[in-house]
């Protein structure tokens, strides 16, 4: 049994039932049915004002000036072909969309034609007011990738033209140091000291941001050769023993397994050694402890850096690797001689080596960064 | 030792023939690669310390003219750009180093020392 078959015998009701405007009219364009719905939107509220008339007196005569409806019909009774649709505008902000089909008696004669008519404002209203968010959404878009561009042209500019005035006040210090501008007394040798280790720090902020903008243009170089991932840790926990010395921090190094060579750019590797454990000293409190712990899994090499300090809340554990980020101000605050840079730089480092980066922390239990080098030959 | 020194920033100049005066080198300068070029064929410097970005000749045609005017001239590029393949772009122009700012004075020194004794080797 076909499924049509189903709802014979039930045309009529269905028919009635059909949320859209259905009139049929014959060759003299007189109506010979409209359904309920047609009434429920009609001034015409009755069947003898309707039906044998004139469809252009049963419909407003503003649509049928609009559609030129009329001779859409005279059209499907002339050539039998069904009219598929037109959106019309109807003053007021109404949209209409109608739609007319012959009926054929005997496969040959067109003695009626049956009209759709939907009212579809709300729909329109609706495409109108997504197609303008749309619009809306790419503009913003659009400033907003502008002034990421303006934003990154700003850090490269800025990072260059730093450079020749700390060149400049670093070379006299230089010379100061070195008793090229004469013998400096022991209380000016010591604020020269103070000067030299803060160019020091200004040199690393700029390098920094040079930083970012190249992975930023994805300009940032890596050369890879084959390198050893202990060897760099004791270099860089070695270079940092002096300052964790100060906090009285416990620093330890263990490695699990037979570590082997792997391809990767020495000098990058150490920044994110260094990176991650400069904020390790950083965030953990005197007397703090301080691991790396560098492990041979079969398919990368894993260095975890744990520290028992103020820990990462929850909601920043994503957004402190983005750049500039420096916390949501809960639990990492704001310090000077931070730009919120090392760990954009630690990322892009080793993404550029295909490696992984995360963190996974407790407030006020530690941190542990975690980040691995693929063993691939 | 006389050395070309070419940078449009006046106090770098003045840093520059500070401390290689002090090494007890001859300086010379100019402030752009224009000027650069009559500098060299007046002074035949041992070694040229060349800007990047300058008015007028900017330091990468400025190395290929001095080089045109002596092939065995020893130019150091000193830049505060570090766009990546800048150093290279540099070497290719006939440059013997690309040094990037800020430079640790020893590490200069080196550099312009290495180059003259290569000069005196052959």
């Amino acid at each position: 049994m076909k499924g049509i078959e189903s709802v014979r015998g039930y045309q009529e009701e269905i028919i009635e039932a059909i949320p859209s405007t259905i009139i049929v009219v014959n060759r003299s364009l007189e109506v010979l049915y409209a359904n309920r719905n047609y009434y429920a939107k009609s001034v015409a509220k009755r069947e003898r004002d309707v039906l044998g008339e004139r469809l252009s007196r049963v419909i407003p005569s503003m649509l049928i000036e609009k559609t030129g409806i009329i001779d859409k019909i005279r059209e499907v009774f002339l050539t039998g072909v069904p009219f598929d649709g037109d959106q019309i505008r109807y003053p007021g902000g109404m949209f209409y969309f109608y739609k007319i089909y012959p009926l054929k008696e005997d496969e040959e004669f067109i003695s009626k034609v049956v009209i759709f008519m939907e009212n579809i404002t709300e729909l329109t209203r609706l495409e109108e007011e997504l197609r303008e968010s749309y619009v809306k959404l790419e503009n913003a878009f659009a400033e907003l990738k502008e002034n990421d561009e303006i934003k990154s042209e700003f850090i490269s500019t800025a990072s260059h033209e730093l450079r020749t005035p700390i060149t400049v006040i670093n070379s006299y210090v230089e010379m100061f140091e070195g008793g090229m501008l004469g013998e400096l007394s022991s209380i000016q040798r010591e604020k020269v000291a103070i000067i030299s280790s803060q160019i020091e720090h200004m040199i690393r902020l700029v390098e920094d941001m040079l930083d970012v903008s190249r992975l930023e243009s994805k300009a940032l170089k890596i050369n890879k050769y084959l390198i050893r991932i202990d060897d760099i840790a004791r270099k860089v926990l070695d270079d940092l023993s002096r300052l964790a010395g100060l906090k009285e921090q416990s620093v330890s190094l263990t490695i699990e397994g037979e570590l082997i060579p792997v391809e990767g750019d020495d000098r990058r590797i150490k920044q994110v050694f260094n990176n991650l454990l400069t904020n390790a000293i950083k965030y953990t409190p005197k007397k703090g402890k301080i691991e790396v712990i560098i492990t041979d899994e079969p398919e990368d090499i894993c260095v975890s850096i744990i520290d028992n300090g103020i820990g990462v809340a929850k909601k920043d554990q994503q957004r402190i690797f983005e750049k500039f980020y420096t916390g949501s101000g809960s639990s990492l605050t704001r310090e000077s001689g931070r730009m919120g840079l090392g760990l954009a730089i630690a990322k892009g480092i080793i993404e550029a080596h295909e490696g992984r980066i995360w963190v996974a922390s407790e407030v006020g239990r530690g941190s542990t960064f975690i980040f691995t080098l693929p063993k691939k030959v | 030792m006389k050395l070309l020194i070419i940078d449009d920033a006046p106090e770098m100049l003045k840093a520059f023939r500070d401390i290689l005066e002090a090494y007890g080198c001859e300086v010379y300068v100019a402030e752009n690669g224009e000027e650069g070029l009559t500098r060299y064929a007046e002074v035949m410097p041992d070694v040229v310390l060349m800007d990047i970005l300058m008015p007028k000749l900017d330091g990468i045609s400025a190395t290929k003219k001095i080089l045109e005017m002596d092939p065995s001239a020893k130019i150091i590029v000193i830049s505060a750009v570090g766009k990546s393949g800048l150093d290279n772009e540099c070497l290719l122009a006939g440059a013997k180093k690309f040094i990037i700012k800020p430079f640790k004075i020893k590490e200069l020194m080196s550099s312009i020392n290495s180059l003259v004794s290569m000069n005196e080797r052959n």
